[in-house]
């Protein structure tokens, strides 16, 4: 994996001089400057708001700068929209993929320029053998005529990164390319990108995953409150000295000190859980005041199992067991009123009401605790009660009723724990709680979770992120094919180890 | 919670600038009233008698069947359904509670049995919904052809009179005064008993606020431990029911059975919430919203009547105010 391009052109390709740009409120860049050389990867790296997403929404001509000057190719550019940046040869793949789901693979490479016939109708046969040789470009093979929801998300990717070198493209921005892949479809889109670079495509890499960088990239730039840091060879920086940069003070340790003591108390205990093709026979016991990791390769059944839990899913099998009381878990209503919470990894899909006020979003899931008789909702209660928790989890935001869309990843993180913490729950299982959050913030939750299993809570933390299950847990649960691999003490564990069991090798 | 640090939070930037979605809201409502009164104030001018009592209270009068009705839609479009049926509903509910007074039962006994009309299609609306997971379109276009049919295969598609003391709840009034005040006609305190009330259970009970939770975000309210299915049946057959409220309230206005009536009411009541701001991607709408937005057609109607325009040319305005409002609600998201 290690494979470093000899040498980069020296040649610049995209520079980026003192731009500035403005929105209502916030100078979201503030005379950034940046240069990529043809030929190489180049990692930008910064917190959340530090500008990285309007750099290159401006790059890729979703946005035009307030001051400042690009120069492609050594010429001064404007591109006022996405397809004349595109035409010029900067292509974006953004982390939500832009494809259509129902169509084929050809039809998403070529949508908008389908070839035709003579008769004007589409000419599928070109398309498909087009399809195929522009992933063939990549190593990819891929039956053209398969719909794109037939893929898994990976193989999709690949497919968007054709149609985007399938524009002859010369610069391409990756926006988190890695945040829904295995560990082995990381390592075969390292290798695309790898063809991509000795091919002379330059590409700009984002990415919250620090570690990961370290396998394909060339330079590192690091933008911190939309100013422009530092630009460095990747080999001649420390990753402590790019966080710090990042965070701008120092962070001494990714992790806070740790804060629970576990009991001997079992607060829960799960029986025999089981779904067809999806979780077989999982038993485990959770103590009062434990955090516990779950950890696994995807697909191992890591959310499924945590869902299974709460009642999110039907399953087919298997009972949990809380101080003293089977409960046969059929709806989140069920395991809500048993006290057990679940903060799915999808937060603005499935934990919030984005449309609704931070307030509304706090008391979703107890509406009854602030209702006077008959339902009729108490807004004086409901505000006190919001009040509290925007203190305690120290959430921040202009008002009480700010519309949770308008608040940052780490801040609705903290209204789905509000709101958990609202309805009282012992039990919150964590569905990969800091994905795509900043390292500053992340700690913040770090400890957010050490203090409610210090409270005698028992927290579940579902991670893919091994070192943050390491750094957190006391014991780890290691998942391989939806089976119960190993249940293994984290001080006494290493990251190969649970490797090993998640890959099941052990 | 014990005390949490303070230290390591960073200062937010917001990268986009999407605008606050609720923000606007106010000045929204307050657009589409003003947008009432210049409407009554043109009209005022142009059309001869058209700001007197009597003309303002068969205004209210008129406008109240769609009010009604739009506010049963209401709820179900802010949890991101529909219901067609609702036209059907008013026919079918009307005619069968002129059979039942024919047959004898008493008047009060008769309406009731109306009611259930819209009540037992509001819950087959909702069960096709919630548990055969039909697409809210699909189901209620069905209801509503399959209610129109049986409404006019019950009738053989005929008007049949009621009975007399049947048209006292659509043409009653009260307080009169004599010829200069002809009295508050019981539809409209109807009316406005229902906006009162449904406008509450919306905007300040556990069930309205449900309602939202469920249009907003179907997935987190489930997982916020919200019955999402039991939230639906109970909007769908408020809906049912308030239309069959106006099959009532029509069928005694007429004192006849109409199998026929109110065909593409159930447009104009869909129409009218969303002139009122509600949203057909559900999670947003009020009642005052929707009130407003049939005076808007009300007025319109009416107006465009007394200035001597015909109903073709009331169908084409009251179009391309449907067409302008969201227009104007999207551009003014957009910003």
């Amino acid at each position: 994996m290690e494979v470093k391009s000899a040498s980069p052109t020296q040649e610049i390709i995209l520079e980026v001089e003192n731009v500035s740009k403005s929105f209502p409120g916030v100078k979201a860049l503030d005379n950034v400057s940046f240069n990529l050389r043809r030929g190489e990867v180049h990692a930008l790296v910064g917190e959340n708001g530090a500008g990285k997403s309007t750099l290159m929404k401006i790059l890729s001509g979703v946005y035009q700068p307030d001051e400042g000057v690009i120069r492609y190719k050594g010429k001064p550019v404007t591109f006022s929209n996405v397809t004349q940046a595109r035409e010029a040869g900067i292509a974006i793949i953004y982390q939500e993929l832009n494809l259509i789901p129902h169509l084929s693979v050809a039809a998403n490479i070529f949508i908008g320029r389908e070839p035709l016939t003579r008769f004007g109708t589409l000419d599928e046969k070109k398309m498909n053998a087009d399809a195929v040789a522009m992933l063939a470009r990549l190593n990819v093979s891929l039956d053209p005529t398969i719909k794109l929801n037939q893929l898994p998300v990976s193989k999709q990717q690949m497919v968007e990164i054709a149609k985007a070198i399938s524009f002859d493209s010369e610069v391409l921005i990756m926006d988190e390319p890695t945040s829904a892949l295995t560990e082995s479809e990381i390592n075969e889109l390292f290798r695309i990108i790898h063809t991509l670079r000795d091919h002379g495509v330059a590409i700009i890499y984002i990415s919250h995953r620090l570690d990961e960088l370290k396998h394909i990239v060339d330079r590192i730039s690091i933008l911190r409150d939309g100013r422009s840091i530092s630009t460095d060879d990747y080999a001649a920086i420390s990753m402590g000295e790019i966080v710090n940069r990042m965070v701008g003070r120092k962070l001494e340790n990714k992790f806070p000190p740790k804060q629970n003591v576990p009991t001997t108390e079992k607060i829960l205990e799960v029986r025999h859980i089981t779904r067809a093709g999806i979780l077989h026979d999982i038993s485990f016991d959770l103590y009062r005041g434990e955090i516990l990791g779950i950890a696994g390769l995807m697909g191992a059944g890591r959310s499924e199992l945590g869902r299974a839990i709460f009642g999110a899913d039907p399953i087919d099998g298997g009972e949990v067991i809380m101080n003293g009381h089977k409960f046969t878990l059929r709806s989140p209503a069920d395991a809500i009123k048993a006290g057990i919470a679940y903060l799915s990894e999808n937060r603005k899909e499935e934990g919030l009401a984005v449309k609704m006020t931070l307030a509304e979003n706090v008391t979703m899931a107890n509406v009854l605790e602030i209702c006077r008789r008959f339902g009729v909702l108490s807004r004086s209660q409901e505000i006190e009660v919001t009040q509290r928790y925007v203190k305690s989890l120290n959430i921040r935001t202009p008002s009480l009723t700010q519309i949770v869309n308008n608040l940052s990843g780490g801040n609705q993180q903290k209204v789905v724990v509000a709101k958990w913490l609202f309805c009282d729950s012992k039990i919150l299982i964590f569905d990969e709680p800091t994905r795509g959050i900043d390292v500053g913030t992340k700690y913040a939750i770090y400890e957010l979770i050490g203090v409610l299993a210090r409270e005698g809570r028992g927290v579940i933390m579902i991670s893919s992120d091994l070192p943050e299950i390491l750094g957190l847990t006391d014991r780890v649960l290691v998942l391989h094919e939806g089976r119960l691999a190993a249940t293994l003490t984290t001080a006494q564990t290493t990251q190969e180890e649970i490797l090993n069991y998640a890959a099941g090798v052990a | 919670m014990s005390k949490m640090p303070t230290e390591p939070i960073k200062k937010e930037r917001p990268e986009s600038t999407e605008k606050a979605g609720k923000s606007g809201l106010a000045l929204d409502k307050f657009i589409t009233f003003a947008a009432v009164i210049v409407l009554f104030t043109f009209f005022s001018i142009t059309a001869r008698n058209f700001f007197t009592m009597r003309s303002i209270l068969s205004l209210a009068l008129q406008t109240s069947t769609i009010t009604l009705m739009g506010i049963g839609v209401t709820f179900v479009i802010i949890t991101g359904g529909i219901d067609l049926s609702i036209g059907s509903v008013v026919a079918f509910s009307g005619t069968v509670a002129v059979i039942a007074a024919r047959a004898g039962l008493p008047i009060w006994l008769s309406m009731l049995i109306g009611l259930s009309v819209g009540v037992v299609t509001g819950l087959l609306n909702g069960l096709m919904i919630t548990r055969l997971k039909l697409p809210p379109f699909i189901a209620t276009l069905g209801t509503m052809m399959v209610v129109r049919g049986i409404a006019l295969t019950i009738t053989n598609a005929n008007a049949w009179p009621a009975p007399q003391n049947f048209g006292k709840l659509g043409n009653g009034t009260i307080f009169g005064l004599g010829p200069q005040f002809p009295g508050i006609p019981y539809p409209v305190l109807i009316m406005i008993a229902v906006a009162i009330i449904f406008g509450f259970i919306l905007s300040r009970t556990r069930l309205g606020r449900y309602t939202y939770a469920i249009g907003s975000n179907q997935e987190a309210a489930r997982l916020s431990g919200i019955k999402v299915n039991q939230v639906k049946m109970i909007n769908y057959v408020f809906c049912g029911l308030l239309s069959a409220l106006v099959g009532i309230i029509l069928a005694s206005r007429m004192a006849t059975s109409q199998p026929n009536s109110a065909t593409g009411y159930e447009m104009n009541a869909i129409a009218s919430a969303v002139i009122g701001g509600t949203s057909l991607m559900g999670g947003v709408g009020t009642v005052g919203g929707t009130v407003i937005g049939s005076f808007i057609i009300g007025i319109l109607t009416v107006g465009l009547t007394m200035a001597g325009a015909n109903y073709f040319m009331q169908q084409i305005v009251i179009g391309l105010v449907v067409i302008g409002a969201v227009t104007v609600d999207q551009l003014r998201s957009r910003k």
